[in-house]
């Protein structure tokens, strides 16, 4: 389960959308779409994650038990599944977070060389 | 499998909470997507309305922002499966880890149960994994040939038998004119000797058996070391021998320089053309094999019927077609050779029901199902201790259902105790087979099992008592848990424990009454082997002598080239041995009583009767004796005369016959008949005209021979044969203490060493060989009848010394209210008799239903032999009253003052 020191363009992708899941559920319990809602606050719309993928994305996470749900309310007292990061999902958010850093300063040294 | 169990601690809330959605909750997970979903939508739709898009754009909007939504959820709810399958595996390994590790807190909780079960489960299991391993290697595995599916045996069928030898003459024929076989080739079914010379000067027997040329190619068997023989062996007739791997190694030191060299075998020279493996062996123990040929054999060979022929089927050919095809070459053969072959016919058999034989397979699956009984009992014996100790936990269980466990989840560790128990025992089991095994070779009588099948501990007896083991804690476990759960937990919280005992009081009665039906069963067909054993046992021998020491003497080489120094040899040897302290009497004899006849069957006819046809001439066997053999193993002469020192080489030519060949002269006085005599082999041969002179005592062929065999004596001086048997009677005592001084009157004849002496055993040991098989069966079901019988009297003994606790307080209370000691203990024993009483009955029907199966092994008693009734029903009444004594008598001892202050 340790991270490949590098990795391909779609799995860094795919990593991304975790890493950014994850952060987003550090702050504390949250459904689906609150989740999307404040990725979109937070990264002013500048990446546009799909709705469509979001959804798969938890389901995966969960699987993998970096993530656990549990049926809570949500704010318009409507029955609503709850994801919570778990110990692992904070061990995995930690070495996401370094492969992007990794990748992103090789990408700067590049581009504003 | 690591990560899962590393993660194992933080992750348990987790786990608990979803095993609860996924168990108990049961949403589907199709409705969870759904509603998570639909939230989302609305919730976008709503945001986008806030922000001022029309309603029914902003729900455009927001299925847009989801893609493909049926995809979408589908894939999610694939994946929700998936999770909570991988959830449910982990739970299940978590849980059974659990069950386990609680299984042997309870087992080291209570070691003297776990003590009890698992010897029990180690025996049963370790005796059925060696029986096993013999119903293994005889019946279910093949023969250790190639392709053995295709090797048959093929008999010559005649008037006599449907299961006889064949001559060569007619294998070669049956080789040249049938189209469905490979090849045909045959063995002697005995193993000879032949003395080989060594180089150092010393000579030695080996063990030889005659083959054709084929029989190696037939069999599927390759040479190791040079080859096996050719069709050019057979038709040059050359001299060659195969040797087995086992004698090269320890013989020759694997010596290759050995193929193709030529060794000395009885005073000839023949070429070793190869080694064959070690495994290769057909009827008996042998280490060479030397080549008969069969091709241009003489024709007065077609009527030696020496052969045991086994033939490779073709591919594709069915056995039926083969017999078929050969009976038409054999219908041939009869019109060519009506003299010789009218009348003989060809039956085919499979070659491993030919080796193996029925009484071999009666004998393993009569085992099998002795031990499967007494596996069945140990058991119910389990099932019995843990029924108790189920009763005694049953405030545990209820505690624990009261607090939530299911009572599949109940069920679930009480059968993992079970399997642990059961595991233990098996692996025990196993132990105990691979010892009984090691030590098989000393039990089994020699002859029972042909050489070519192995007797061994391998993988397959390791499974099979794995597979045992399985099921055995399933068939115990499940009863015990069943019960232990069959209850609510109120009515057990509320109440006293010794109350909640009646419906397991009930099964274990059962199970009880099942053993004892089972043991009387075992005990009975032990009994009617046993009465066989007596019966062959206490048999009459027809000679009178016990203790007579034999000895094979072998004067080696060609010291006496000649029948007068040979003759004469011999006569100095008997007079020295004479001569020797403690020897009462000494004779020579070709063969032994109880064992095989050396030499061949003769055939003969009363001379001035009408001749017979060859083929249709009555046989006799024969064997050669000095005049003072009589009298050496008292064997009364009944009508006539002993051999004296009239009937020397050169004088009228006599035989005594014994009382089956006087019978079958048809109530003439034999006495005066004069008989022509030929081998059997050779029906052309020049008789030997014999006049009988005396008739002898029958003497039993073998202990439990159906028909009395027809034999013929003639002196030894007149058939005059260079291996011959010593036979000593000792004046008192017994007989193997004259084994040195007769060896030293042997050597002080011939001072060069150069007689061999072999084969030193006496009567009783030839009688015990041949009664073995009988022994064997006999104590082998004997020591598992005594094993159930122990076994079912614990179990009885169990319930009772339970019932007795359980009632301490109620007995005491009548005591108080004025019953006697003798009521107090009849009212205990009561049930325990009526369960033993119940179970010897069914046991003894059951008996009388089965012990017709192994009438076949039986001898001298019939199935439903009442002294073997009456045996085991008193041996029953015996036992009850030993297992039952204890706990009346601690039933009769109840102080009703101390029994009222027991909580």
């Amino acid at each position: 389960m340790t991270a490949p020191p590098s990795k391909t363009p779609n799995a860094l992708l795919h990593g991304a959308l975790d890493a950014l899941i994850l952060k987003t559920l550090v702050r504390g319990p949250s459904h689906g779409y609150a989740i999307a809602r404040f990725l979109e606050d937070a990264t002013s719309e500048s990446v546009l994650i799909e709705d469509g993928s979001l959804y798969p994305a938890l389901y995966r996470l969960e699987r993998k038990g970096w993530v656990e749900a549990e049926w809570g309310t949500s704010e318009l007292g409507r029955r609503a599944k709850l994801y919570r990061i778990t110990e692992p999902g904070r061990t995995q958010l930690a070495r996401e977070t370094a492969v992007w850093r990794q990748f992103s300063a090789g990408v700067s040294k590049v581009l504003f060389a | 499998m690591a990560a899962i169990f590393g993660r194992r601690l933080e992750g348990s809330v987790r786990l608990i909470r979803r095993s609860l959605r996924s168990w108990l909750w049961r949403v589907p997970v199709e409705q969870e997507v759904e509603e998570e979903i639909a939230l989302h939508l609305e919730l976008r739709t709503r945001e986008l309305v806030a922000r001022g898009v029309d309603a029914k754009s902003a729900r455009e909007q927001a299925l847009q922002r989801m893609g493909d939504l049926r995809t979408m959820k589908r894939e999610l709810v694939e994946l929700s499966k998936r999770r909570d399958r991988e959830m449910r595996i982990t739970t299940w390994l978590e849980e059974l880890r659990d069950d386990v590790a609680f299984a042997f807190r309870q087992l080291r909780g209570a070691p003297g149960f776990t003590l009890i079960a698992v010897t029990t489960l180690a025996l049963g299991i370790g005796a059925n994994s060696a029986i096993f391993a013999l119903v293994d290697a005889t019946l279910l595995r093949p023969l250790p040939f190639g392709d053995p599916g295709r090797i048959v045996a093929i008999h010559e069928t005649s008037a006599q038998t449907n299961r006889g030898g064949a001559s060569p003459n007619n294998m070669h024929a049956w080789n040249t004119r049938n189209r469905s076989f490979e090849r045909i080739a045959g063995y002697t079914p005995g193993v000879g000797g032949m003395v080989m010379a060594g180089v150092d000067g010393n000579a030695e027997t080996v063990t030889r058996q005659w083959v054709s040329a084929g029989i190696f190619d037939v069999l599927g068997v390759k040479a190791i070391a040079g080859r096996t023989f050719l069709q050019s062996d057979d038709e040059q007739r050359s001299r060659v021998v195969v040797m087995s791997e086992t004698f090269w190694r320890s013989r020759f030191n694997s010596d290759p320089g050995v193929i193709g060299r030529e060794i000395r075998l009885d005073g000839s020279m023949w070429t070793v053309v190869g080694v064959v493996p070690g495994n290769f062996q057909l009827v008996g123990q042998s280490s060479i094999w030397g080549m008969r040929p069969i091709v241009g054999a003489p024709e007065r060979a077609r009527g030696a019927y020496v052969f045991a022929a086994v033939g490779r089927l073709k591919p594709g050919v069915t056995m039926n077609a083969a017999e078929a095809d050969l009976a038409n070459v054999a219908r041939g053969l009869a019109q060519e050779y009506p003299t010789t072959n009218a009348g003989r016919g060809i039956a085919l058999e499979p070659l491993h029901d030919a080796i193996i034989g029925g009484d071999l397979r009666m004998t393993s699956m009569m085992f099998l199902g002795v031990v499967g009984f007494v596996l069945l009992i140990c058991c119910a014996n389990v099932a019995n201790l843990l029924l108790a100790r189920a009763t005694a936990r049953t405030r545990e269980l209820a505690v624990r259902a009261a607090l939530g466990a299911g009572r599949r989840r109940i069920i679930r560790q009480l059968l993992t105790e079970s399997m642990v128990l059961s595991i233990l025992g098996g692996s025990l089991g196993a132990a105990v087979g691979a010892f009984i095994i090691s030590l098989a070779p000393s039990l089994i009588p020699e002859g029972l099992i042909p050489p070519t099948v192995a007797l061994a501990f391998d993988l397959r007896v390791v499974s099979f008592c794995a597979s045992a083991a399985l099921l055995v804690g399933l068939l115990f476990g499940i009863a015990p848990a069943w019960q232990a759960t069959s209850f609510s937990s109120a009515e057990v919280m509320g109440s006293d424990t010794r109350t909640t005992t009646g419906g397991g009081g009930k099964l274990r009665g059962l199970l009880v009454m099942g053993e004892v039906a089972t043991a009387v069963l075992l005990l009975f067909g032990a009994g009617l082997l046993l009465r066989s054993l007596i019966a062959v046992d206490s048999f009459d021998r027809g000679y009178r002598a016990e203790s007579v020491l034999t000895m094979l003497v072998d004067p080696l080489g060609s010291k006496y080239p000649t029948p007068e120094l040979l003759q004469q040899f011999f006569d100095q040897v008997e007079g020295e041995v004479r001569a020797t302290p403690g020897v009462a009497d000494v004779g020579w004899t070709s063969s032994l009583p109880l064992a095989f006849f050396e030499d061949g069957p003769l055939s003969y006819e009363v001379v001035g009767e009408a001749p017979v046809e060859d083929s249709r001439r009555p046989s006799t066997e024969s064997q050669a004796v000095s005049p003072a053999y009589f009298s050496t193993i008292d064997l009364p002469i009944v009508a006539g005369r002993a051999f004296d020192s009239r009937d020397i080489r050169g004088a009228v030519p006599v035989a005594i016959v014994n009382e089956a060949f006087a019978k079958a002269l048809g109530g003439r006085s034999p006495i005066g008949l004069q008989v022509a005599l030929r081998p059997a082999s050779a029906p052309q041969a020049e008789p030997v005209v014999r006049e009988i002179v005396g008739v002898a005592r029958q003497v039993k062929g073998r202990p439990d021979e159906a028909q009395d065999l027809i034999q013929l004596y003639a002196p030894i001086a007149q058939a005059l044969s260079d291996d011959v048997y010593m036979v000593v009677r000792p004046k008192s005592g017994e007989a193997t203490a004259l084994v040195a001084g007769v060896r030293a009157a042997v050597s002080r004849i011939d001072k060069e060493q150069l007689v061999s002496l072999r084969d030193v055993v006496t009567l009783a040991d030839i009688d015990r060989v041949a009664t073995g098989r009988h022994r064997f069966r006999a104590v082998m079901v004997a020591c598992f009848a005594a094993l159930a019988l122990v076994l079912a009297m614990v179990g009885v003994f169990g319930i009772l010394a339970y019932s007795v606790q359980q009632r301490v307080r109620d007995l005491g209370v009548r005591r108080a209210l004025g019953a006697t000691t003798s009521d107090v203990v009849k009212l205990v024993v009561s049930s325990a008799a009526r369960v033993i009483a119940g179970g010897a009955a069914i046991g003894l029907i059951l008996s009388a239903i089965v012990s017709r199966l192994i009438v076949t092994v039986l001898f001298g008693v019939q199935p439903l032999d009442f002294a073997t009734f009456a045996g085991v029903t008193a041996v029953m009444v015996i036992a009850a009253a030993a297992s039952m004594a204890g706990p009346a008598l601690r039933a009769a001892k109840v102080d009703p003052a101390a029994a009222l202050r027991v909580k």
